[in-house]
């Protein structure tokens, strides 16, 4: 396999429960990476998505409804299946005290909303290769 | 890097002891083209940027299959892909020619429930047919509920408002509206008002 055939083969999940937030990050993956994306509308919906598919990174909203991001991502970080995927929490929130929590939850890292194409193409980049 | 590329870049450059004039006029023009040709790229990906929003905002509008879903649209659109979770978004009333609550987030709907066409920031903007916001503000009364708002985005079907969207504070982490968020607000004042008056008509159609 070449290194192009690798990078097409990775897989993000988005979690968000806004298709406005899907439908903008759908069009941003779809013209600037050759990442495949995967996309669950709850952290109840990310879990089942996440053990199911086993994507190489989960991009997950925090406030949702069924099972917020936070919650999401501790669930994730017990299952030994998904322990090991990196979670970049997508929030509105950016004070300190909520990127802790969001830590504290397993996180890998955060992003505050309104997302900007070109920090979240350079994160993913970071995290699964060019 | 070889001996050969080194060279050639102390060429490129117009450094080194040995660059004749000449060479430094290339240089010259080559960072002259080189800048342009990054001021062009910035540009377009700025361009490109804009019209993903755009593109993904008519998406969700057309997506919205009754009133509520159109109004929720709205209010998502400025939520994800400008910043702000209050936002409220009145209908105009003829009978009364006040504008009343349809929808809202993030806001206290008791102090928001109805406007008078011409009354404070929003009133106006919507007696003049014009948007409004924050920075370019003319200095006069604003109603209480006011006080934080940040834009009144007029929704218009050629010259009649039929809608006022109210946003409110931006996110922390946002400075301010910036140069896509008012080409974002620009399309919902067309596109949002024909995505409402649709479902409005539609409502009627359907009514027996």
């Amino acid at each position: 396999m070449n290194g192009e055939n690798k990078v097409a083969s990775k897989k993000v999940l988005l979690v968000d429960d806004s298709s406005t937030a899907r439908l903008v990050t759908r069009m941003i993956f779809s013209q600037k990476s050759n990442y495949v994306l995967l996309s669950a509308v709850d952290g109840r919906d990310a879990v089942e998505r996440a053990r199911a598919e086993k994507p190489d990174l989960i991009l997950m909203d925090v406030m949702m409804p069924r099972m917020t991001g936070l919650e999401a991502c501790r669930v994730l970080k017990k299952d030994k299946e998904t322990s090991n995927i990196p979670v970049i929490l997508l929030t509105t929130r950016g004070e300190e005290s909520f990127v802790r929590e969001g830590y504290e939850s397993g996180c890998s890292d955060y992003l505050t909303k309104p997302v900007n194409d070109a920090e979240l193409l350079d994160l993913l980049k970071a995290y699964l290769g060019e | 890097m070889t001996g050969r590329e080194k060279k050639d870049q102390r060429a490129e450059t117009g450094a080194g002891e040995g660059a004749a004039p000449w060479d430094r006029k290339i240089s010259f023009d080559a960072l002259r083209v080189r800048a342009q040709q990054l001021s062009l790229r910035e540009q377009l990906q700025r361009e490109h940027f804009l019209l993903e929003r755009l593109n993904a905002a008519s998406a969700r509008l057309i997506q919205a299959v009754d009133q509520s879903q159109v109004l929720e649209a709205i209010s998502e659109i400025i939520g994800n892909l400008i910043g702000s979770e209050e936002v409220a978004i009145f209908q105009y009333r003829a009978t009364d020619q006040t504008f009343s609550l349809a929808w809202s987030v993030g806001v206290e709907e008791e102090i928001l429930r109805q406007f008078a066409l011409g009354a404070g920031q929003m009133g106006r903007a919507a007696h003049e047919g014009a948007s409004q916001f924050r920075d370019r503000r003319p200095a006069a009364p604003l109603l209480p509920c006011e006080k934080n708002l940040t834009a009144c985005v007029v929704l218009k079907l050629d010259r009649e408002v039929i809608a006022v969207i109210a946003i409110l504070r931006l996110l922390p982490q946002k400075g301010g509206l910036e140069w896509a968020d008012f080409e974002l607000l620009k399309f919902l004042e067309t596109y949002g008002a024909v995505a409402i008056q649709l479902q409005n008509l539609q409502k009627i159609s359907v009514t027996p």
